[in-house]
């Protein structure tokens, strides 16, 4: 294994089995599953299955079906028929009941019914009894008109050129790429943090000087960025699978999940974007790593680099009324505000290929400016010790 | 440059003999600093400085504090590159793969805090081309040497100062390297392990690896360096055999221990107390030491020992460092 690997390698598992990165790991996708366990238990504690009356005046449940049947967590709340009022009152009085409806002669006409409770029912008693009530006016129609009208309407709104489009059940692909850019981000901002302390880690603890006699200062950084990548990556798969595995079971309950496309031009685009992203991003953290002599400085300085990274997700709204505002086309050019920008109108627009051209050269041409400052404050910075190198140092005739 | 012209030597002799030419190979020296300066903004931190270091030997490289002990090695080890001057180590400039034939112990001592002991060794020894089996394999028997065994599976932070020092020590010398450099090794070591340390470096030398040494110890110096460079201000004020700086620098005095009461004697200038029972007699240009000896002997005097006045290398360094200090304070 070559000396590169082996920093690559050694890197990786220092930061990977450490318990601060495990726990960073898996305290998200742990909210998400803590987040889905809650909404579960709420839907359970909603359907409360003390039963629910009614007294048919209008003869339309004389030969009732039964009601849908409902899906986990949800509770079914049995419905019973009542021939008189009084008897349902008393039970509602004693609590056997948590409601009852009447339905008059006229419901056919009307469309109305009247609800009695002591306490409000929540609402999943009364969409069940809403559905049971449905259920029944279908009845005599055939079985796919009665599903059609179940279902409702599904519109579906495209642009003038066709080539997008979103409806009631594909939401959540407009989502998706603002989904894909965050967790990107996150992602990357987080492992670069790890790069950026793991050199001024080796600054703090004497090890740099060992080290660059060991092997050259480009396989010392060329092999920590790697690290970096697939620390970022390692955590990018982790979350995607916990994602993946979060769809597959909402889809079940939301079905919605269930129109998620993946498309391909999209993981392209985003994959174009982000690697140089990626690069560029930990390029800098390397570079303010080697020019801060303690680690509590080069957090603060990251948070520096932090806010314009994050600054596009402020002007969504703006975004989301025109993606294609001249604002939103500079923030796409603009290195560090490009990542979340681009991100963020592919949910919403289709971004002109020229557009997202520049947009990648100038992210390629960004990352291979902060290897090489990140290369050269490495150099000049390394083992400063206890002093901070400025700025204007780097870019100095000073040679290394 | 000195380099270029052995090279040049080396041509002209292979066309004329071909035995010569392994003799100069040889002789080449494992280490040759030629006229090297470094600065840092205004500061001249390394100014023209000179000197090989031979195959097989231990060499001092000394000098007060911020003389540029540092800085040269740096330069030496192609970590700083220097604005003028050349280096030439291991036959020729640095390069990668001759990383692993060097060990060095930065003054900085350092090793990874967070992980055990064992695992710091094996990751710092792979970097130097072993296979991490082979590495495992020799830090069982440099453990036991330096009385560390019990601890390879604690946390480097977990271990005190004089056993990090003595870890730091393993990792210079674990790959067998051919060279090895070495800031202030004795630093944070008991009188037990200073001497198990100057041992080692004799047991290295002995088998013919090169010590580069930089140390403020004088005393150590003595006792293990043959030849030594002493910089001050950057620049180089002393370089030599230590035997023959010590001649340079004894001027023309003897040490008697005697208790008797020392006579008027021929050729003496001048007598001083140096100890409680030893005299310091500072001779005349043309007095020839033996010939005192025969005078006090001849006197009756009881010689309980008779020395040449050499100075320590403590006091060389005292009155060489002055000396530069206050020539520069003039020329300032």
């Amino acid at each position: 294994m070559s000396k590169f690997w082996k920093i690559a390698s050694h890197e990786y598992s220092r930061h990977v089995f450490r318990r601060r990165f495990l726990l960073a790991l898996f305290s998200v996708p742990l909210i998400m599953v803590f987040m889905v366990v809650l909404i579960f238990l709420i839907i359970r504690m909603d359907s409360n299955p003390t039963p629910i009356g009614y007294i048919d005046h209008s003869g339309l449940l004389v030969k009732a079906i039964p009601q849908p049947a409902v899906k986990w967590p949800e509770r079914t709340v049995p419905i019973l028929p009542y021939t008189d009022e009084t008897k349902a009152k008393a039970d509602l009085q004693a609590g056997k009941l948590q409601a009852y409806y009447i339905i008059p002669a006229d419901y056919l006409q009307s469309g109305q019914a009247q609800e009695i409770y002591l306490k409000e029912p929540k609402g999943i008693a009364t969409q069940q009894f809403d559905a049971f009530l449905s259920a029944n006016l279908l009845a005599n129609q055939p079985a796919e008109v009665a599903q059609r009208i179940l279902d409702g309407n599904n519109l579906i709104v495209q642009s003038a050129d066709k080539s997008r489009e979103a409806s009631k059940d594909r939401f959540i692909n407009i989502l998706l790429p603002i989904l894909a850019g965050i967790l990107f981000i996150v992602g990357m901002s987080t492992s670069s943090g790890y790069l950026m302390q793991a050199v001024v880690e080796e600054k703090e603890n004497r090890t740099m000087e060992i080290m660059v006699t060991s092997v050259s200062p480009g396989q010392l950084m060329s092999g920590k960025v790697i690290a970096d990548i697939a620390i970022g990556v390692t955590q990018l798969l982790v979350w995607a699978l916990f994602i993946v595995l979060a769809l597959i079971i909402g889809k079940n309950f939301i079905p919605s999940l269930g129109g998620l496309k993946f498309s391909g031009e999209m993981i392209a685009i985003i994959a174009a974007v982000m690697v140089p992203a990626f690069i560029m991003i930990s390029g800098l953290m390397a570079a303010i790593g080697a020019t801060v002599s303690e680690g509590s400085e080069g957090q603060q300085i990251m948070g520096l680099f932090t806010i314009p990274i994050w600054l596009p997700y402020i002007f969504i709204a703006l975004f989301i009324q025109n993606p294609n505002s001249p604002l939103a086309i500079v923030m796409s050019f603009f290195p560090l505000t490009a990542p979340m920008t681009v991100a963020l109108r592919l949910g919403f627009t289709t971004i002109p290929t020229w557009q997202l051209l520049i947009s990648v050269i100038i992210l390629v041409l960004s990352a291979i400016g902060s290897v090489w400052l990140a290369g050269r404050a490495f150099r000049l910075g390394m083992l400063r010790y206890g002093q901070r190198l400025h700025w204007k140092e780097i870019f100095s005739h000073q040679r290394v | 440059m000195h380099h270029s012209s052995t090279w040049f030597t080396m041509k002209s002799y292979t066309y004329s003999c071909l035995i010569i030419p392994e003799r100069i190979m040889f002789h080449m020296p494992t280490v040759e600093i030629s006229h090297i300066s470094k600065s840092f903004g205004a500061l001249k931190a390394v100014d023209d400085v000179s000197f090989d270091v031979e195959k097989g030997e231990i060499f001092g490289l000394l000098g007060p504090n911020g003389a540029g002990k540092t800085t040269a090695i740096r330069v030496l080890l192609d970590i700083f590159k220097p604005e003028h001057g050349s280096v030439s180590i291991l036959g020729g400039p640095m390069t990668e793969s001759k990383k692993d034939r060097i060990g060095y112990m930065p003054e900085e001592r350092g090793m990874y805090q967070d992980i055990p002991l064992d695992s710091c060794l094996v990751y710092l020894g792979s970097l130097k081309g072993l296979a991490p089996a082979e590495v495992q394999r020799r830090i069982s028997g440099y453990l036991q040497r330096f009385d560390l065994a019990s601890s390879r599976h604690k946390k480097v932070k977990e271990l005190s100062k004089g056993m990090q020092q003595k870890a730091q020590l393993i990792t210079t010398l674990i790959h067998e390297p051919e060279l090895v450099i070495i800031d202030e090794p004795f630093s944070g070591l008991d009188p037990i392990n200073t001497q198990m340390v100057k041992d080692l470096l004799r047991e290295q030398r002995d088998k013919g690896v090169t010590i580069l040494m930089s140390t403020h110890q004088m005393h150590q110096v003595e006792e293990l360096c043959d030849r030594i460079v002493l910089i001050d201000h950057g620049r180089t004020v002393l370089y030599g055999r230590l035997d023959e700086i010590r001649r340079q620098f004894s001027g023309h005095a003897v040490i008697v221990r005697t208790p008797d009461k020392l006579p008027a004697l021929p050729g003496v200038e001048h007598v001083e107390q140096h100890n409680s029972s030893a005299y310091r007699l500072n001779l005349a240009q043309s007095t020839n030491t033996q010939d005192v000896l025969r005078n006090l002997v001849d006197r009756g005097i009881q010689v309980d020992q008779f020395e040449i006045a050499a100075p320590t290398l403590d006091e060389i360094f005292i009155r060489v460092v002055q000396k530069d200090d206050q020539e520069l304070g003039e020329t300032a």
